[in-house]
């Protein structure tokens, strides 16, 4: 009898489980889910996105992306940018995240000012940056007759450091505060106990901080690099993918081929790729940095 | 019986009324047009205005139009121009409008609608007249609207004898120059490369900058090289594009077309030095304020230009081709379409008619945008510095339509690539022969169908 009615019950919690994560799943599934579907399915086409044909083109476009010399380019801009991009955003969260949390001085006020340039939109910070390189820093220069290059943007060779100086900006701030938070729940003791033991403050930082901080670094290394491969509306309002193709990413190579050059189903096939190679960095991210966690 | 009565006289009045509001404005707009107003109303003109009062009369209470507007920067702010014509005209008519950038927002929403459902008015270029016809999106439209405007206006917009665009305005591509500049340094309008090579020599001597450019826009890469195709290249071999279609010629073959794309360098050799970080706005401020001569561009820059000094001087001259016969670019430019599928086709026809008909507003648009009108009996009050050197080529018949090379060597896909590929290779990111070898390897993608 007691069985029956804790099976019940359980079908009962399951149903209201199923009640509250149906509404998210709904809007996954339309939002998401069959827009994936429709992407692979035009993948396999040579529909132009407009007529109401959409030709079986079978693997022809997948054999075509490895001919592609403009989206290997794409591929390669996009790697560079994410190495980068990760590498620079999660070092420097880090350190200011320490910096701020070893009880300096104003430490609202440089969190605030770090913290803000993320609530901007992206296409603005991309307006922004381009007038301070143009415009603005090329200006001051004059003033102090200095003479650096600030027309990043403007040569080939200069542009990716640019727009990792732009993204950058924007970006710390908000992982800097995820590593605030983990450094903030970090026992005291830990570090306490190290001292006892004699370490100093660099190993204190090597071996209590870094492993305490793993589940932080896991959640930054692949927010970083999963928005870094997707970079697409900074570009917009910035570079526009110049000069010439050297910040072409390849969601904007995607957006331009499917769109603007009216091949949806080659576009597809993009898009198909990107969203393999995104899932396969974040598994093995995931995979790798979880091993190294540390339990409280 | 007496309710009977008065009701049907209401009746009669209120029907009355709206045949004579519709078709009375009609007439009454040219009146308060000044000048416009004299001219007696042509066969056309009659024939136009009844069809408007047919169309309103069959338009039943009030109807709310869908407008995609693809705008340059040079048109936004004529919807709202449009708005006050037509709720003084047809004021159970409402347009909603969606106006978006024509260069990377248009066709975009264009895919998107031609799946779920035209708006019934769009609005873009000549040049899109032929993609979207292609797909059979577009209805033909009447001549009773299509006779009000000039001939010109149909050539590049008419396949299989129907017109699927009304174009309203046109405007004009070459080289800018200052003209005071070129009066104090004794400079002659060139017309061959070497006079104008002479000019970039005595320019650079004096610490003049040959050319005006703002390279960060790629787009006006993709701009300059259609101006230069069209004299070296369209104006000899008119159908070009087909050909290139067929095999028969290549960018990695072609003289002519490779002359095209070296222009860029002769740009780029003699621009400001930053012109991958200059915006338009300050390339132009920059001419202006006589630190450039000269500037390949269109119609777009007169606006900056007389925004930042109305007095300025200066002329247009075609860029001189290597046989030394170029000739002005003319652009048709706004271009009105019409759904296919609308379920208001009388209302759109009302709308048409007040585009059409109405020369106030037309005066208004042209002389807000800088731009050359494409209806007839209407003359735009703004003054164009270089209306002189226009009209000497107009009547040379020195004036040639870049919808033809647009047509075949489409903008999206081609053209704009092309020009990215150019742009890397004057960084020197790619050869030259990898720049032309990519254009022809988008053949595919050259055409609108």
């Amino acid at each position: 009898m007691k069985k029956k009615n804790r099976n019940s019950m359980e079908k009962n919690m399951e149903k209201q489980y199923l009640v509250l994560v149906l509404p998210g799943l709904i809007i996954f599934t339309i939002g998401l889910i069959i827009p994936l579907l429709l992407a692979f399915r035009y993948s396999f086409t040579s529909w132009d996105g407009l007529s109401a044909e959409k030709p079986f083109a079978g693997l022809q476009n997948y054999i075509n992306l490895f001919r592609d010399s403009d989206f290997r380019n794409a591929w390669w801009f996009t790697f560079k940018f994410t190495i980068g991009n990760t590498i620079i955003q999660n070092v420097l969260a880090l350190v200011f995240a320490v910096a701020l949390d070893s009880g300096i001085k104003a430490q609202k006020l440089y969190r605030t000012a770090l913290f803000v340039p993320c609530l901007i939109s992206a296409v603005i910070v991309g307006f922004v940056w381009l007038k301070l390189f143009s415009n603005v820093l090329p200006a001051i220069n004059d003033l102090l007759g200095t003479n650096i290059n600030f027309l990043l943007f403007g040569e080939s060779k200069t542009v990716l450091s640019g727009l990792l100086i732009a993204n950058n900006w924007q970006w710390i701030g908000y992982w800097m505060l995820i590593y605030l938070a983990g450094l903030q729940s970090i026992p005291a003791e830990l570090y306490e106990a190290a001292k006892v033991d004699g370490a100093n403050a660099w190993t204190r930082f090597f071996n209590v901080t870094i492993p305490m901080l793993a589940p932080a670094i896991t959640i930054c290394v692949v927010g970083i690099t999963t928005g870094s491969l997707k970079v697409y509306d900074l570009l917009v309002s910035s570079t526009g993918g110049g000069p010439g193709r050297s910040s072409v990413s390849v969601i904007y190579q995607t957006y331009a081929t499917a769109i603007s050059g009216r091949q949806y189903g080659y576009g597809s096939a993009m898009s198909v790729s990107l969203v393999v190679v995104l899932l396969l960095v974040a598994l093995i991210q995931v995979k790798g940095l979880k091993s190294r966690e540390v339990q409280q | 019986m007496k309710k009977k009565v008065i009701s049907m006289i209401l009746g009669t009045a209120m029907i009355a009324g709206v045949l004579a509001g519709c078709g009375g404005t009609q007439e009454a707009a040219p009146a308060a047009g000044g000048e416009e107003a004299a001219p007696a109303e042509s066969g056309e003109e009659a024939s136009a205005a009844e069809a408007g009062e047919e169309a309103a009369a069959q338009t039943e209470g009030p109807v709310t139009l869908t407008v995609l507007a693809g705008q340059s920067t040079t048109d936004a702010g004529i919807e709202d121009m449009i708005d006050e014509a037509l709720a003084e005209q047809y004021p159970d008519i409402t347009l909603e409008w969606e106006c978006v950038g024509w260069d990377g927002e248009f066709h975009p929403k264009m895919q998107q609608y031609l799946q779920s459902g035209l708006p019934d008015i769009i609005i873009g270029k000549a040049q899109d007249v032929a993609t979207y016809q292609a797909q059979g999106a577009l209805a033909p439209i009447d001549t009773a609207y299509l006779d009000r405007g000039l001939d010109a206006a149909r050539e590049n917009v008419t396949f299989d004898g129907s017109t699927y665009g009304l174009v309203y305005n046109a405007q004009y591509q070459g080289v800018y120059y200052n003209r005071a500049m070129f009066e104090e340094n004794g400079w002659e309008v060139p017309k061959t490369q070497e006079e104008l090579q002479a000019i970039i020599d005595d320019c650079k001597a004096k610490g003049i900058i040959p050319f005006a450019s703002h390279m960060v826009d790629t787009w006006s890469i993709g701009n300059v090289t259609m101006q230069f195709m069209m004299n070296d290249v369209f104006n000899k071999t008119p159908d070009w594009g087909d050909k290139f279609r067929a095999g028969e010629v290549s960018f990695s073959e072609d003289k002519a077309a490779q002359t095209a794309y070296q222009y860029n360098k002769l740009i780029y050799d003699n621009t400001y030095p930053e012109t991958f970080s200059t915006e338009q706005t300050d390339c132009d401020a920059r001419m202006v304020l006589g630190e450039a001569a000269m500037k390949v561009s269109g119609d777009w820059s007169i606006q900056n230009f007389l925004d930042i000094d109305e007095n300025f001087d200066f002329g247009i001259f075609p860029f001189p081709n290597q046989t030394g016969d170029s000739k002005l670019i003319f652009e048709p430019n706004i271009a009105i379409m019409t759904s296919a599928t609308t379920e208001h086709q009388d209302a759109v026809n009302c709308v048409l008619d007040v585009l059409s008909g109405n020369k106030d507003l037309a005066v208004e648009i042209c002389n807000y945008t800088k731009t050359a009108t494409m209806l007839k009996d209407v003359s735009p009050t703004w003054v164009n510095p270089c209306q002189s050197d226009v009209d000497k080529y107009a009547a040379d018949g020195m004036v040639v339509d870049v919808t033809l090379g647009n047509n075949q060597l489409v903008w999206g896909g081609f053209q704009e690539e092309n020009a990215m590929d150019i742009a890397a290779w004057l960084q020197g990111d790619e050869s030259f022969e990898d720049a032309l070898a990519a254009s022809d390897g988008r053949v595919d993608a050259s055409s609108a169908n």
